[in-house]
């Protein structure tokens, strides 16, 4: 078994979206980082994740380029909503299925952080390290990660009537 | 602490990325404050719910042994590569370190903070390897308990979170620090968690440690000592440690 090629797949899965183009975007980035092997510095799995991110932008960008629009940074600042109530609860009534369909329906900048700290659990200096930004720029994505999250849990949840 | 500032850091608090002085200065704000109060459990609860209910998309079978093919000496390559490379400076290294740790040994004993540590893991380990876990088998605090007062000096206190997602497993008796112990055995998914309790006046120093890929969290609370120990992530055991901690004072 090649080291973290769960989490290489898991990242890859939740970027791309379907499991048929993971395995299409791990299987290249792999091959790549082997011919690298030699630019390793420090921990592995930042590295080998960051050539996975890599290969995902650039997969996107032949085969979707619509998809892209995710990683742009200009994506517009919703106002904070005053009232943060019942989300908790949503989030504990939430089914497993919603939840994972609220978050594949995220922008992929923020898509990717909230996968890399809560499913990978990766220090913010790791995120930044796989992400190529400065580690505040990683805190500010993961608050607004969260923060959409959040929002996307209410409304389905006031829909539904939860 | 200004209330935007708090807002900014509530997010590094709750993934454990603050400073401990930081972390302080939150702390007192949020006691102060029920509506942050309020926020930072929503966070909690928040990445509580992904870590419990969002897939992880494991590589499949057949697609990592067909990657593994496909790299030639995957397994072997890397190793060999590093070991011409690094073992010139390596070995130096090594010797350097031997001699700091000769060095350390005779001038500094260890802490009895760090002796306790190392025994706590120690036993939890072992407990692991053993594949004994508990001696007592029970989810319930009321079995689980009273089978512990029956053969300890004290009696110590059994939480049931099942509703938190921590579900007890069981107990069993341990020896650490000179004195015998209690020991709740949790589970969260596929991890067990230990929970050492015994009584102590004693306050630790260091709430979090992380040795050997495992971590620990610590806390003393009315008279009793705390050490969880897991290879759990550090924010979920976190949260175990202040819902034990909350349990413990009711």
């Amino acid at each position: 078994m090649l080291p973290h090629l769960d989490a290489a797949y898991n990242l890859a899965r939740w970027i791309t979206r379907n499991d048929h183009d993971a395995q299409d975007v791990v299987q290249e980035a792999v091959l790549r980082a082997y011919r690298f092997l030699d630019g390793l510095r420090g921990e592995a799995k930042p590295w080998l994740l960051a050539i996975v991110r890599n290969s995902c932008l650039t997969w996107l960008q032949v085969n979707r380029p619509a998809d892209l629009a995710g990683f742009d940074d200009r994506i517009v600042e919703a106002p904070a909503p005053e009232d943060e109530g019942p989300e908790a609860q949503a989030m504990r009534a939430f089914d497993r299925r919603m939840l994972n369909e609220a978050i594949a329906a995220l922008p992929a900048q923020f898509r990717e952080v909230l996968v890399l700290r809560e499913l990978e659990d990766m220090s913010y200096k790791e995120i930044a390290r796989v992400a190529d930004v400065p580690i505040g720029t990683v805190m500010s994505r993961l608050a607004r990660a969260r923060r959409l999250l959040g929002e996307s849990v209410r409304a389905v949840s006031n829909a539904a009537g939860i | 602490m200004t209330r935007d500032e708090a807002q900014r850091l509530l997010h590094a608090y709750v993934d454990g990325e603050l400073d401990p002085a930081k972390a302080l200065e939150l702390e007192a704000h949020l006691a102060e404050n029920p509506a942050a109060r309020a926020a930072c459990e929503r966070l909690r609860g928040m990445s509580a719910a992904i870590r419990t209910k969002v897939d992880y998309h494991v590589a499949p079978a057949a697609f990592a042994e067909r990657l593994s093919a496909s790299v030639p000496g995957a397994q072997e390559r890397p190793r060999r590569l590093m070991l011409a490379r690094w073992l010139v400076p390596a070995a130096a290294l090594a010797g350097v370190a031997l001699l700091a740790w000769i060095a350390a040994a005779l001038l500094v004993r260890p802490g009895a903070d760090d002796r306790l540590a190392a025994e706590v893991l120690d036993a939890h380990v072992r407990a692991t390897l053993a594949g004994r876990p508990f001696d007592v088998a029970s989810a319930d605090q009321h079995t689980v308990k009273p089978w512990l007062s029956a053969r300890l000096p004290f009696s110590p206190p059994v939480a049931d979170l099942s509703a938190q997602g921590f579900e007890l497993s069981g107990g069993r008796l341990d020896y650490v620090g000179g004195q015998r112990v209690a020991v709740l055995a949790y589970k969260r998914r596929q991890h067990l968690i230990d929970v050492f309790v015994w009584p102590s006046a004693a306050r630790p120093a260091e709430p979090r440690l992380a040795r050997d890929g495992f971590n620990i969290e610590r806390f003393a609370r009315d008279g009793m000592e705390f050490w969880l120990v897991s290879d759990l992530n550090r924010n979920e055991l976190g949260d175990l440690a202040r819902l034990l901690e909350e349990h413990s004072a009711l």
